[in-house]
């Protein structure tokens, strides 16, 4: 192997491959980010709309057809595009999401138990939980996170932006109300959509 | 004072062109597979193996072997006796580039 190398020729190699290895990881996280942002936008605005319309919020079940059609699309995306193996920065923004999932789907699951109980043992009194403003609280949280770990400003910003809207949008208007579902819109579009714009076109670069 | 005590030794096993390449994905990365590497230094399976093995006999990297689904994996990831090492080899390169600059 060539060891004849100047010192400047090492020091650009190693800025060149660690830049490009970044451009590579950056590209595997644009389209995933626009993916869900899509669907987590979309999916607010209708239960926006059926929940106004018809007055009953079951119409938020519809995050979990949500959630099995992202996993769907996202299966199949990994299919079809080049194969990128995991690095440590992969398998940790997999974790983070992942996590993200988990404690958003866990706990919806148990407020819908406790209800069930409540309802079953004809307990009184109401528990109310502002399940939009946790949501939206850790979705800002996984966002920035991944943005420091990618080491990528726009991400972490547009958390960052998107989490401070949100949280103003959910406390301005009336708790429970079915408007309050559309701070997801302003997650979906800040959070991800924007920066995995941000990202695919860096990449590309 | 001679010339040759301004500079301090560069590590012959990273003053290599694909090994220098290699490290540098794993001290950003932490870890990569072998395809992964293979993709991104843009060497043959031969000759990263070659060299991904010279790494690992000095310590700077591990390297397991297993199985991704199906399919074998190898998974490559720096040691801490890599990483100083990767840091005192910057920090020869310096006094080169600092002494040029003189």
């Amino acid at each position: 192997m060539e060891n004849n190398f100047s010192a400047e020729s090492s020091l650009r190699l190693i800025t060149e491959t660690i830049e490009r290895s970044r451009r590579t990881m950056a590209k595997n996280s644009g389209k995933p980010m626009i993916l869900w942002g899509s669907l987590v936008a979309t999916t607010s605005v209708v239960i926006w709309a059926l929940w106004t319309r018809t007055g009953t919020p079951v119409w938020n079940l519809l995050w979990f057809a949500m959630s099995a059609l992202g996993g769907f699309f996202t299966y199949q995306m990994n299919r079809n595009r080049e194969k990128v193996p995991a690095t440590e920065i992969s398998r940790i923004l997999g974790k983070v999401w992942m996590w993200f999932g988990i404690f958003t789907t866990g706990f919806y699951a148990l407020l819908w138990a406790v209800a069930l109980i409540r309802y079953s043992a004809h307990m009184e009194g109401i528990v109310t939980v502002n399940l939009t403003l946790l949501v939206t609280m850790m979705m800002g949280l996984c966002g920035a996170i991944s943005g420091a770990v990618m080491n990528c400003r726009p991400v972490t910003a547009g958390s960052v932006l998107a989490t401070a809207l949100s949280v103003l949008f959910v406390l301005l208007v009336p708790d429970g109300a079915p408007v309050q579902i559309l701070t997801f819109l302003i997650l979906g579009v800040f959070a991800l959509i924007i920066p995995g714009v941000i990202l695919q076109r860096k990449a590309k670069a | 004072m001679p010339e040759s005590k301004l500079f301090k030794p560069l590590d012959p096993l990273l003053h290599s062109e694909l090994r220098l390449a290699v490290m540098s994905i794993l001290l950003d990365a932490g870890s990569a597979d072998f395809v992964y590497l293979k993709a991104e230094t843009g060497a043959t399976s031969g000759n990263l193996s070659v060299q991904l093995d010279k790494l690992q006999q000095a310590g700077y990297i591990e390297v397991t072997k297993g199985f991704k689904g199906k399919m074998p994996q190898t998974v490559c990831r720096i040691t801490d006796q890599g990483r100083n090492a990767f840091a005192s080899y910057v920090e020869a390169l310096r006094s080169y580039i600092s002494s040029d600059n003189r």
